[in-house]
């Protein structure tokens, strides 16, 4: 029995979803810190309810679609449609800072999924695919491929997107670290609510409304004083 | 005109009220472009202003707006080297629905060294609105694109609200047989409820996405975001790819409609269409 074959699903996302997994999620925030710089955000009520509109109406929910139809497209073995969502995935980036936060994480997380939790499915899809992976890509393929459902890994990718935001609200000093436990608490149902919905749409239940996110990640290309790449 | 718009009781992807259609391609001739074909039917029109250099196609919707059910289908092809800029004769006005959706299908297609700028008016949804459009584009590598589309969520000059309803806009940008750009909106159930949230509107009512595609788009950015310097607008704007993107949001369609009027003179270099002004 090989390393992987003992480890559950749950322990593969705990692994490939931790903040120490190498993809640097920590350089990001989404536009975040320019939401914080603008005033928007500037407590634990005004951090919970920004990120419940990314988690409902924004790049979570539409992040968590793409995770699904990938994860189906890599059990039909079908990577014409896998790398036609991936292309699609770069393309719904709303400025170049969110395109780099996506596809410097997808690439980072296929690259340390391939140097240490490879598998036969993983090459295969590799290969119909262009350098840039967005992200929600990345975890799709290594999902599939380690037979992780659908379900867990929708949900875990959503809890993953928001702690690691929370985290970032922690380092712009928002909230204290037990606030941000208290935020976490506080949008678990919204984030229980997408992981189940994600596993069971399609790519045409995408769209989104968060158009004050997007133009954050705009305006943080230009803001003078910052800490994070997005 | 609404009583026409009833959905069959029981019926909620009512038939088609009413489809209307332009198909239109446009051709160099020299320095002038002009229509080579045009094909119109089902109450939308294609008229052309007299202008001074530039070929300028005005949509016309003769029957004075959409109801839930309709659906329009716009095809613009600008040949190779053409120049064309394609504008509405007045806000489209989006009734409310008994269930049905309207829908407004666009789709461009851009030969090697065509400019075309699709600068519609805004899009006015009234309460209980369903409305989708989808944009399409085929663009060869050296062809400049610039499009906006502004959409106003109620009738706000008579206070009316957004209370109920769906928008939804899907764009999907194609350059050189590679999509580069998408974009999805949705705005489903409550849109003014939604549009009050802080990551999504922050109060907002007018929303618009310009996107400008061409060899010279990323090197605007600075020349765009100055442009956009001192607008009351919550604006951003982002270039990668090969082209320029800004999105814009403001509670009011007046300081909207003043951003996106100096990003066009900025990014064309000359006035806006006559009917914008």
């Amino acid at each position: 029995m090989t390393t992987q074959a003992l480890l559950s699903p749950d322990i593969l996302l705990a692994v490939w979803l931790s903040p120490s997994f190498p993809v640097g999620a920590f350089a990001y925030s989404h536009g975040l810190e320019w939401a914080v710089e603008a005033g928007d955000v500037g407590d634990e009520a005004t951090l919970v309810a920004w990120l419940a509109d990314l988690v409902e109406h924004g790049g979570a929910r539409a992040d968590a679609i793409l995770l699904a139809a990938c994860w189906r497209a890599m059990r039909a073995r079908d990577f014409v449609a896998l790398a036609a969502a991936n292309e699609l995935a770069l393309a719904l980036a709303p400025s170049a800072e969110r395109k780099l936060e996506t596809s410097q994480q997808g690439r980072s997380f296929l690259s340390a999924i391939e140097a240490a939790w490879n598998a036969p499915a993983i090459e295969a899809a590799s290969a119909y695919l262009a350098d840039e992976i967005a992200y929600p890509v990345a975890i799709a393929i290594a999902c599939a491929a380690h037979d992780v459902p659908l379900a867990h890994a929708c949900r875990s990718f959503a809890l993953a997107f928001v702690a690691n935001l929370v985290s970032a609200g922690v380092r712009l000093s928002v909230i204290g670290q037990t606030q941000g436990q208290l935020a976490l608490a506080r949008l678990a149902p919204s984030l229980a609510e997408l992981g189940a919905f994600a596993a069971q749409s399609t790519i045409d239940d995408l769209g989104s409304a968060s158009f004050r996110s997007d133009i954050a990640s705009m305006r943080h290309e230009t803001q003078y004083s910052r800490i994070f790449r997005s | 005109m609404n009583a026409l718009a009833k959905a069959p009781e029981g019926h909620p992807a009512a038939p088609e009220r009413a489809s209307g259609e332009i198909r239109a391609t446009f051709a160099a001739h020299g320095s002038r472009t002009r229509v080579a074909r045009l094909y119109e039917t089902g109450g939308l029109r294609l008229r052309f202003p007299k202008s001074a250099d530039t070929c300028e196609a005005v949509i016309v919707n003769t029957s004075g707006g959409v109801v839930g059910g309709d659906s329009a289908r716009l095809a613009f092809e600008a040949g190779e080297g053409a120049q064309v800029l394609l504008t509405t004769q007045s806000a489209e006005k989006i009734y409310r629905s008994d269930g049905a959706r309207a829908r407004i299908d666009v789709s461009l297609t851009l030969h090697e060294n065509a400019t075309l700028d699709w600068l519609p008016q805004e899009t006015i949804l009234f309460d209980q609105a369903i409305f989708a459009r989808a944009l399409h584009v085929d663009m060869a590598a050296r062809a400049r694109l610039m499009l906006c589309e502004s959409t106003v969520l109620g009738r706000l000059a008579m206070g009316e609200q957004c209370c109920h309803g769906s928008f939804r806009d899907r764009w999907r940008i194609n350059r050189s047989g590679r999509l580069i750009f998408a974009d999805d909106v949705r705005l489903d159930n409550a849109p003014a409820a939604l549009l009050d949230r802080p990551a999504i509107g922050g109060g907002a009512r007018a929303l618009a996405t310009l996107l400008y595609v061409a060899p010279d788009a990323e090197s605007r950015l600075d020349e765009c975001r100055a442009a956009l310097e001192g607008t009351e607008c919550d604006v951003g704007a982002s270039a990668m790819n090969g082209f320029l993107v800004a999105r814009m949001a403001s509670p009011s369609p007046v300081i909207l409609r003043g951003a996106i009027v100096s990003l066009f003179s900025r990014l064309l270099g000359r006035a806006v269409p006559r009917v914008w002004r």
